[in-house]
């Protein structure tokens, strides 16, 4: 058990349980949280699982979780290890089934007052154009080779056959494609789930959101991403679907099998992992960049089913939905940082955890480049959304951020206070459209069912992690399920 | 009782009963589709074709083997849209499992299972000599 007198307090935003706390652990515990949500996370076993994943083979500096963290498997919800490359290890159950699950944020010139007599007809029309991929909508089934030139190319691939602009790979985390791929790395199995999901949604809490601008927080900087307030924006959460959940479920039972040959232990068999700088583990590199790339191309093709849409519905002529950025939040990177006085390769495993890049780092987009990355926050389904800018103080958090308000509540105790009914009639009231095939599944997504997402980024903000730029609120929610 | 929901924050989080292994494994497999919803397309669609697919499994050991043979599973029923109810074995040892799952084809999913995990995963038999299985699921 984890008590309060457990923790060292090193600010208001943040504190520490020491390596002493547990033998095993390599490095201490941090945990980005106000005084008052501390009390919450002794609610659940995210604090165990957090001392768990100070144990892995080559974290260097501190194990941390962010403050929307929650109970998850293997590592919490909200945590981040940065492992050392020359004697770490490498852990695909770390970063979790759905490889690359991420946001994408695409703007446009409209204010809200220019679409709101429209708007009922864009969420129909955005609903109808993007499937959920569970057996409704467009079926289209691509070949193996099809499949491999995705995993290959990712978004780039899909912008090179017009299914999107320049600008969107620009605008996107590793310009939507990690060269490190290997289709060869890839199972046939997972190839197989891929061949009919680009392009889809999936369920649980993935959504598209038609959202405006309520309020900016740092002009110069929302300038510089092209954001004014009462700007239609329209935000995409989904990630690798199928395939990206079959590459980490081979490679968790692969590593899992060769934990004795290397020796290696952790104190939760979900961390399966094997040497970064092994074959086997430079395979699983190679097939979670696959993945990855996948879900780039997956965000990609939607955002070209909006525009499908959003043209249907505003004509031709219509103002240009431009991509802002594109961001994961369950990743595994290569990056450098200074520990201990020397440059120090390591592979920052982020679960739940957004990568939140400094002015002046030459991995973002030049146009960014003087103010920062800008880093896509989602509320809980009909709450707001931020855009925040990543900071040079963030370096102390290896340049991660929260990823969303994070679950308070468990699906089943949603779904045993409040209908699907009830949620969707509450948002209703509030003005917000609702489109989804079915109403199971949103009483589960209810927004009493998270942490408050003001609350969660007001600790990343007065940390310094990132900054606020711009509030986001919704307009039109469209659930795949 | 085949199965039942236990709590956990964010995933789904079963414990399925047997009277043995076999039995165990099935409610296992029925107890992961009916508490993320899986639902069949029942009656006219299907009537009269019952869907037969060959399973074979291999793995370290026993909770590995669980594991493994439902992360088959949600694969057979993702590439082929179907869901499952019953499994009819040939062979089911510590390490290996030979069978062949009895269907419906598949109508709508709730929430779709993106893993099966190790995490606080748990077989064991009772003093009863009946079985007892934990599973996490990530949905």
């Amino acid at each position: 058990m984890i008590f309060r007198k457990d923790f060292k307090k090193i600010s208001d935003w943040l504190w520490e349980i020491p390596k002493s706390f547990r033998q095993d652990m390599r490095v201490p515990a941090r945990v980005y949280v106000s005084e008052k949500m501390l009390e919450d996370i002794f609610r659940d076993r995210s604090l165990d699982q957090l001392i768990n994943l100070t144990c892995l083979p080559g974290i260097q500096k501190y194990g941390l979780a962010m403050p929307d963290m929650h109970e998850g498997y293997s590592s919490p919800i909200g945590g981040v290890a940065a492992i050392r490359i020359s004697d770490g290890i490498i852990s695909p159950g770390m970063q979790g089934y759905d490889v690359n699950c991420g946001m994408k944020l695409l703007r446009s010139d409209y204010l809200e007052k220019d679409i709101k007599p429209n708007l009922e007809n864009l969420a129909t029309e955005i609903q109808k154009e993007v499937p959920s991929g569970l057996g409704r909508g467009r079926q289209i089934k691509l070949s193996i080779e099809q499949i491999n030139k995705i995993l290959e190319g990712g978004a780039k691939r899909l912008v090179e056959q017009g299914y999107g602009e320049k600008e969107d790979v620009e605008n996107c985390e590793g310009n939507g494609r990690l060269d490190w791929a290997d289709t060869s790395a890839v199972s046939s199995y997972a190839k197989n789930r891929g061949r009919d999901q680009v392009g889809t949604l999936g369920s649980g809490n993935h959504f598209l959101e038609v959202q405006k601008v309520e309020e900016i927080f740092d002009a110069k900087i929302a300038e510089v991403f092209g954001l004014f307030r009462d700007q239609v924006v329209i935000m995409i959460h989904t990630g690798s679907r199928g395939l990206g959940h079959q590459v980490a479920t081979d490679y968790i039972k692969e590593f899992m099998g060769l934990m004795g040959k290397y020796k290696i232990q952790v104190p939760d068999r979900e961390f399966a992992c094997v040497p970064y700088d092994s074959p086997e583990g430079q395979r699983g590199l190679a097939a979670s960049a696959c993945a990855a790339n996948y879900a780039w191309a997956n965000r990609q093709m939607i955002t070209h089913f909006i525009r499908k849409a959003w043209k249907s519905v505003f004509g031709e002529k219509a103002s240009q939905l431009v991509a802002l950025y594109d961001v994961a939040h369950n990743i595994i990177k290569k990056e450098k940082y200074i520990i201990d006085g020397k440059e120090t390769g390591v592979a920052v495993h982020r679960k739940g955890a957004t990568r939140a890049f400094p002015p002046g780092h030459p991995e973002i987009p030049e146009k960014y480049r003087s103010v920062g990355q800008p880093v896509l926050i989602p509320g809980s389904m009909g709450t707001a959304s931020y855009v925040l800018v990543g900071t040079k103080k963030g370096e102390e958090a290896f340049y991660s951020t929260c990823h969303g308000a994070g679950r308070t509540m468990s699906r089943h105790e949603a779904m045993r206070r409040v209908s699907g009914q009830e949620v969707v009639k509450s948002l209703e009231s509030k003005g917000i459209i609702v489109k989804c095939w079915s109403q199971r599944g949103i009483a589960e997504e209810a927004p009493m069912a998270y942490k408050n997402i003001d609350e969660v980024v007001e600790v990343v903000h007065n940390a310094g992690l990132s900054k606020k730029v711009a509030r986001l609120v919704p307009l039109a929610v469209i659930k795949g399920e | 009782m085949k199965y039942e929901i236990l709590e956990h924050k964010a995933d789904l989080k079963i414990r399925a009963f047997g009277k043995d292994k076999s039995e165990l494994f099935e409610n296992a497999m029925i107890g992961m589709f009916e508490s993320a919803k899986y639902e069949p397309a029942f009656a006219e669609a299907t009537a009269g074709k019952e869907i037969k697919k060959e399973i074979k499994v291999s793995s370290l050991d026993l909770p590995s083997l669980l594991v493994d043979f439902l992360s088959e599973v949600l694969y057979l029923s993702e590439i082929n849209h179907e869901i499952y109810h019953q499994i009819q074995f040939r062979k089911l040892t510590n390490k290996n499992i030979e069978g062949n799952l009895f269907g419906e084809k598949l109508k709508t999913i709730e929430v779709i299972i993106k893993g099966v995990t190790y995490h606080s995963l748990d077989i064991h038999q009772k003093k009863d000599k009946s079985w007892e299985a934990t599973i996490l699921f990530d949905i």
